[in-house]
């Protein structure tokens, strides 16, 4: 009885504070009916009558609230919907089991032992299972990541989500009117915006973008540009292709803290439509409601956090520095103080406030309130950058297991996507059936920069089961035990 | 990494692996049985030449795909040894997969099998050569290489360790791809491999017998599962025709009992190498026999012993194949117990040991269909034979249905067997 006391507490309070305008304004309807009803009929028919209604009044009040009602409505940012989405599903061609991986680890890496180690801890450890994909010339011994190889595979995952996109939403390609690719490593010459323009024959008049060198949390910068072009284009579509090409940027040296991407990164992408059309509004399935972009660049150490360099033998990696995890809690932090305001209810944010006062003015020593998110969202799609950010954000948000699901799970069954792993983790959510009509979604992407990007969704409609999705065929076995440790 | 061969003629050399397409359960292993350890330092090699029709416009991506489909079948091949506590070696069924090895040749197939003609040791560019160790975890049981000659014809060559299993097996694993191709699902089950049970060691079961005739022990070779010869051996082989075969066979026929191929290839050959090696002339051979009504995966020759209580080489060939009809000594139990003693940490060959005879003629080696493409030759040979030599007896192309044999020699008896048979028996 004494634990229930607080809970119950809370729970009076929130109830109370998330509605406070109706407790205000039932009271105050409550008092203006009991008046009227003393005054009597005739006593309101009287002041009825007092008012002398002159026909202009009437028409200069009509057009004054009509005037208010258009600009009001022109003022309102438009709606941006997203009608569907499409992920690559891996042929199993490209299938990386460990021990494979580790095989060639050994002999390409002969004369360093001591990498082939470091290797095989981080994939025991690294949460990735047993079906996670690497493209083609990756699986050569050594590697032979050629422009045409990183172009195949381009082409391979950005043609295949699409395709699968135009088969769900029945959209013509001369209908896009916007489109933006981002990938960040592999970046050739004409863009990859303008491979897809050349495969699917996209009109001349197309307003189309490539963004390159943003990391895993392009993906979302690419929604947040996609959505500022759909404000200043009124009746359009935009299609936003999310992926990371890895043929290239496979770092073939010896140096540890450089090889840690090699385990964790694997290949995807993903599709996504957007639209503010009209016609749209009841066959979407997720309204936009919010994007938050933190960038943390103008401090050094988060600047420099993940860096492409050269290692000591000339080869080009990406070096992950030992800070990630707490530059990483950084940037969530700055991300959360913007983001709460505009998602949690009022009971959160006022203790937040009181709390934050106490601190300052009262006793430091009290512990900083994190507000309970899982009020304002009901699922959520942390970014599967590694098992360490997900049991970052699961302990800093405090988050349950099952919140956490999608995020462990794709990283299991797909690695580490890059900025096609939000909708990865989106299509698991969907594929297990738990998505309800008006649930929130709450994506965190983190990457290169330091940036930790959010997105708000709102789902806008009943979600069948998909049948066609990355997870069709293996969603029954989810979610499996990952253990701590592997045994390889 | 080597990129080419041979001064060039085998180039574009590209490794990479091929293993299953769903995953295994995990903590699958399997154990080899004692005959399958008895043959840990032999392999097989086998090569299948197609026409240009069978792999015309494949891509790598499409030659791959099939072997994704049917090493789901395969899930022992696709793993990687491991010892258990006892030392006994045992396959963790990890996916691991094979390894796929892409090449090409400068010179066009009929070129080639002219060159093969005059020197059968460059047949080993064709498949991998690469054995189980020094670390058995990092070691392919199973390696494939697929090149191309300049006239567009394909060579498909299998390096399959004896460990897995006898040339059916391999045969097997190889029809199966044909299937996959052809579109068919192997009708296998999927999974033949168990979880990993305790260790059932039965303590050491028979006291110190000797070890049998037909095996010798060897090393230790510790991880390194080869054979270490005392002489250089080399490799030929020749055809003999269906009329060159009933000739042979009605020659040595007597007392009305008739030969089969094997008996009368094998009668002939023994009595040239006693010939040739005069004071140490083999009295004793090893006959290896496929067992018809065995299909399971494994080790599952008949393997006898036949000794001779008179000198080979004044002998008559006809006696000497009655003596391998009826007189030999199934040897089996006696490797299996040889094997137990300590529990499969001993290494032991069985071919070479003493001069050995196998028979593969029932081997399904021209079953395995590309595309409705039969391979055009199939060459055989095994590696890690013993310095007493081997000798297998091979079905031939199935439109001369006549048998291919292939000898493998110290290389200082090659010249003179090949003598001999061309003299004595118009063989070659």
């Amino acid at each position: 009885m004494p634990e229930m006391l607080p809970k119950y507490v809370k729970l009076g309070y929130q109830y109370l504070v998330d509605h406070i305008l109706t407790f205000l304004f039932i009271p105050i309807m409550a008092a203006v009916s009991i008046q009227i009803l003393k005054l009597g009929p005739e006593e309101i028919l009287t002041i009825w009558n007092s008012l002398h209604f002159d026909f202009v009044q009437i028409l200069c009040s009509s057009f004054l609230v009509t005037l208010i009602a258009t600009v009001y409505f022109m003022s309102k940012p438009r709606s941006i919907y997203l009608v569907d989405y499409a992920c690559y599903k891996p042929p199993i061609t490209s299938r990386v089991p460990f021990w494979t991986f580790m095989e060639h680890s050994r002999l390409i890496l002969k004369d360093n032992p001591k990498s082939v180690e470091f290797q095989m801890r981080i994939l025991e450890r690294s949460g990735l299972g047993e079906e996670t994909s690497l493209p083609p010339a990756i699986h050569y011994i050594p590697p032979n990541p050629t422009m045409e190889a990183a172009r195949g595979e381009a082409e391979a995952v950005i043609f295949s989500a699409i395709d699968t996109l135009m088969q769900k939403t029945s959209i013509e390609p001369k209908d896009i009117d916007i489109l933006i690719v981002n990938c960040s490593l592999f970046s050739p010459t004409p863009s990859l915006s303008a491979m897809v323009v050349n495969k699917y024959k996209l009109r001349s008049n197309i307003k189309s973008f490539n963004l390159s060198g943003m990391g895993c949390s392009a993906g979302l910068i690419s929604i947040d540009l996609a959505r500022d072009l759909l404000q200043v284009h009124p009746n359009s579509n935009a299609l936003v292709v999310s992926t990371e090409i890895i043929t290239p940027n496979y770092y073939q040296g010896s140096e540890r803290a450089m090889l840690l991407p090699n385990c964790l990164f694997r290949m995807g992408g993903a599709a996504i439509l957007l639209s503010n059309k009209r016609g749209d509004r009841n066959r979407a399935k997720y309204k936009l409601v919010h994007v938050v972009r933190t960038h943390k660049g103008a401090d050094d150490k988060a600047y420099k956090c993940v860096y492409e360099q050269e290692d000591p033998q000339g080869k080009v990696g990406i070096n992950l520095s030992k800070d990630l995890m707490i530059i990483a809690g950084e940037a969530l932090k700055s991300n959360i103080t913007t983001i709460g305001p505009l998602v949690l209810p009022a009971s959160e944010q006022l203790l937040f406030l009181f709390i934050l006062i106490g601190r300052k003015i009262f006793n430091p020593k009290w512990k900083p309130y994190i507000p309970d998110f899982k009020q304002a969202f009901e699922h959520f799609c942390i970014h599967s950058g590694g098992r360490a950010v997900i049991d970052e954000l699961q302990k800093n948000l405090q988050l349950s297991a099952e919140h956490v699901e999608a995020s462990r799970m794709t990283l299991h069954r797909f690695g580490n996507t890059s900025s096609s792993s939000l909708w990865y983790e989106l299509s698991y959510i969907e594929a297990k059936g738990r998505m309800k009509k008006g649930d929130r979604i709450w994506q965190i992407a983190f990457g290169s920069g330091f940036k930790c990007n959010s997105a708000v969704w709102k789902c806008n409609r009943r979600i069948n089961t998909p049948n066609i999705g990355p997870w069709q065929d293996c969603i029954d076995r989810y979610p499996v035990h990952i253990p701590e440790i592997v045994k390889l | 990494m080597v990129s080419s061969m041979a001064e060039g003629l085998i180039y574009d050399i590209k490794l990479s692996s091929v293993g299953p397409g769903t995953v295994t359960e995990p903590d699958m292993v399997h154990e080899p049985s004692d005959m399958d350890l008895a043959m840990k330092l032999h392999y097989l090699k086998v090569i299948y030449y197609f026409g240009k029709q069978a792999f015309e416009g494949l891509t790598t991506l499409k030659i791959k795909e099939p072997l994704f489909m049917v090493l789901n079948y395969f899930p022992v091949i696709c793993g990687r040894f491991r010892r258990a506590e006892s030392g006994r070696p045992y396959i963790k069924c990890n996916d691991c997969g094979v390894r796929f090895i892409e090449a090409k040749c400068e010179k066009t197939m009929d070129e080639w099998l002219e060159m093969t003609k005059e020197n059968a040791s460059l047949e080993k560019y064709l498949t991998p050569n690469q054995i189980i160790g020094p670390e058995l975890g990092f070691s392919p049981t199973v390696l494939l290489q697929y090149t191309k000659f300049k006239c567009g014809g394909m060579s498909v060559g299998l390096s399959w360790a004896h460990v897995l299993g006898d040339a059916f097996s391999a045969a097997e694993f190889l029809n199966q791809l044909g299937k996959v191709v052809a579109g068919e699902k192997p009708n296998r089950p999927i999974n033949l491999a168990h979880l990993k049970t305790k260790s059932t060691n039965s303590g050491s079961p028979l006291t110190n017998m000797e070890d049998p005739l037909s095996v010798k022990r060897v090393g230790p070779v510790g991880d390194n599962w080869m054979t270490v010869n005392n002489c250089k051996m080399e490799a030929f082989s020749f055809s003999v025709n269906a009329t060159q075969l009933s000739h042979l066979q009605s020659k040595i026929s007597s007392n009305g009992t008739d030969f089969s191929p094997f008996e009368a290839l094998s009668a002939v050959i023994w009595q040239c190498i006693a010939k040739i090696r005069r004071e140490s002339e083999p009295k004793v051979v090893t006959i290896c026999k496929g067992m018809e009504q065995n299909k399971a995966d494994g080790n599952n020759q008949l393997i006898s012993v036949v000794k001779a209580a008179y000198p080979i080489v004044e002998a008559n060939p006809g006696d000497l194949a009655v003596l391998m009809k009826n007189a030999a000594l199934d040897q089996r139990e006696k490797i299996e117990n040889a094997i137990e003693k300590d529990n499969g940490v001993s290494d032991f060959i069985v071919y070479g040991a003493n001069l050995t005879f196998t028979n593969l003629e029932e081997a399904k080696l021209y079953e395995f269909d590309y595309r409705g493409e039969k391979p055009s030759y199939v060459s055989y040979r095994v590696d890690g034979v013993g310095d007493e030599g081997a000798v297998l007896v091979l079905p031939g192309p199935p439109k001369n249905g006549g048998r291919t044999v292939m000898a493998i020699l110290p290389e200082n008896e090659v010249t003179e067997l090949k003598s001999e048979l061309k003299t004595e028996w118009f063989m070659i």
